[in-house]
């Protein structure tokens, strides 16, 4: 038999028993789901959060972007987001009063992603053109009257997907991308300090499509790809991942880590948002609902509420759901509320103290959303 | 003429057999089939030992109770409190709170939302708190701390505290006025008399 031959049985041979142990994981895994959380909140007597129609209402619309808008995130700690959209364009608005305070042109108009810095002096973008782009925002403008690029970090194989600096550290982030892998880069050299998978690695084994670094230790980031896993690595070692996490069915659009940063979030392609526990890997909860004949709207986007009560969800169809973590209700839908979004949602985040939620979508807009309503006391 | 037959046409040739392009040997045809079976092997090796640990795993039950303390622990800004009993605290930091400023108001409006319900003679006109204080029936702008309904600040002050105004006009009585910069372009805000513009993108 040639060597080809013999390398192609052993493949056939590897890939049987590799479904077979994936198959007997998780039986091994069901075991040991005794409840989820929806069955413990009940159980504990927990009633769902309940929604006042003027609760929860669009305090600002902003408006300023010609494309649809494909990423947002906001300044750790003032009030100002970053949006990226397919005008080409990067722009910074002050939150508060609507106003951009910058337009930034891009070297690549297909943009995919943004993000600010923790000290939110720089921003970063990235997209189809495999480049992560850093904007330091107090620079002069060049000859043409454009916020030059201070740093190129250049390396990725295929389109950046994602990118979020690591908290605190206004020199390194981390990217995700379509050639399979995430990176560590090291801002001050445009260098990468880790490759994480890849072809030699083991890794993700399809396009990385989200990436979130644990808030509470930041050495910890997990990734979400269209190989339906999620993987949780520590990023003093490449070489594997800590945790693959199975059971989505389709892609993986968007992970975040729950705020106390012992759990993840994540949304799919197969209609569902979950909630995993990094350090026993079980699926704690999946957020779903029934749906009619127009089929399955895919999720895109994700955020908690700051103390994680509050699952919000964006979905192709333009519904953005508020899930109540503990109880897996949809306790409200932001599309259907007045002023809503035209469009899909493409990207939401939330303030950095939790008190606003920012909205992005295809109809080239992104809209905040507070509580307006009365917190009522004993009387 | 030589070589013609005798019907005139010429001699057929043998039909053209046009060879195939040598064939390159795939240096590294092997070599990535290697790696992909390596690949392999070693995510076996992974799964194993993923197996072999799974039978010291707590059971979910664990993570759920630790996430419903965490959540129920923490207050959220984006949640409306809508409660008939005081509240159980299930965190020792709340106990404390309102154990010892029990009676002073001024600091209530940080802490606890269930000392706030103890202190039914909370006052929001003394409260001199920058956060929006739970206690009062209307969250109060940051910047004038004063009530929504008195605030007539521009537009620095919290989300849905004050309206913010068109800041070419200031007097804007339209609730629903979102103008914020003044366009070069000159277009007229629809709620606004003064030019102001809120989608140019060239506006600054």
């Amino acid at each position: 038999m040639s060597v080809l031959a013999e390398l192609k049985e052993r493949h056939t041979a590897a890939t049987e028993t590799l479904n077979g142990l994936k198959d007997k994981l998780k039986q091994k895994r069901l075991l040991l789901l005794d409840t989820d959380v929806a069955g413990y909140a009940r159980s504990q007597g927990k009633t769902p959060v309940t929604f006042g129609p003027t609760d929860l209402v669009c305090c600002r619309t902003l408006q300023g972007h010609t494309g649809k808008v494909y990423s947002l995130d906001w300044t750790p700690e003032k009030n100002r987001i970053v949006s990226a959209s397919q005008d080409g364009r990067l722009i910074v608005w002050n939150a508060l009063t609507s106003q951009k305070t910058h337009a930034i042109k891009l070297p690549c108009a297909w943009v995919m992603t943004c993000a600010f810095s923790p000290g939110g002096q720089s921003v970063a973008c990235g997209g189809l053109d495999s480049v992560c782009s850093i904007f330091n925002l107090n620079s002069p403008n060049n000859k043409d009257g454009n916020l030059p690029v201070s740093r190129m970090l250049t390396g990725h194989k295929g389109y950046v997907s994602s990118c979020q600096y690591v908290p605190d550290e206004e020199t390194h982030l981390i990217t995700a991308s379509g050639d399979q892998t995430c990176v560590l880069w090291d801002i001050t050299t445009g260098l990468r300090t880790s490759v994480f998978g890849g072809e030699f690695q083991s890794g993700h084994t399809g396009d990385v499509l989200s990436v979130s670094i644990n808030g509470s230790n930041s050495r910890m980031f997990v990734s979400s790809s269209c190989d339906t896993t999620v993987r949780l690595w520590d990023t003093r070692v490449a070489s594997r991942a800590v945790r693959t996490f199975h059971g989505h069915e389709g892609d993986v659009n968007t992970v975040r880590f729950f705020p106390d940063g012992n759990r993840f979030g994540t949304g799919s392609d197969d209609g569902t948002c979950r909630l995993f526990d990094i350090r026993t890997g079980h699926q704690l909860q999946e957020y779903s609902r029934p749906y009619g004949e127009n089929g399955v709207p895919h999720v895109t986007s994700i955020a908690f509420s700051i103390s994680g009560r509050l699952l919000f969800a964006g979905y192709t169809n333009g519904d953005c759901y508020v899930w109540d973590t503990l109880l897996a209700k949809v306790v409200l839908n932001l599309g259907s509320l007045q002023n809503s979004h035209d469009g899909r949602i493409s990207c939401l985040g939330l303030s950095g103290d939790g008190s606003a939620l920012c909205t992005g979508s295809w109809d080239t807009s992104l809209k905040i959303w507070a509580f307006g309503g009365h917190r009522t006391t004993v009387t | 003429m030589t070589g013609l037959k005798g019907n005139g046409s010429p001699p057929s040739l043998p039909l053209p057999r046009p060879k195939s392009p040598p064939e390159y040997a795939d240096l590294y045809r092997k070599r990535r089939e290697m790696a992909k079976v390596q690949m392999l092997e070693r995510e076996i090796g992974f799964l194993e030992e993923e197996l072999k640990s799974i039978a010291g795993l707590q059971p979910a039950s664990r993570p759920c109770k630790e996430l419903a303390e965490f959540v129920t622990c923490n207050a959220d800004p984006l949640i409306p409190v809508r409660t008939k009993k005081i509240r159980r605290s299930c965190c020792l930091w709340k106990w404390l709170c309102g154990a010892s400023c029990f009676n002073v108001s001024s600091i209530c409006c940080c802490c606890c939302q269930s000392h706030l319900e103890r202190t039914r003679s909370h006052d929001c006109t003394t409260c001199s708190c920058s956060n929006p204080c739970k206690g009062c029936p209307t969250p109060k702008c940051n910047h004038c701390f004063c009530c929504s309904s008195r605030c007539s600040n521009k537009p620095t002050c919290s989300w849905t505290c004050c309206i913010p105004k068109c800041p070419s006009c200031l007097t804007c009585p339209s609730t629903r006025c979102v103008c914020n910069v003044k366009c070069l372009e000159g277009n007229m805000c629809s709620c606004c008399t003064k030019s102001c513009c809120n989608s140019c993108l060239f506006c600054y």
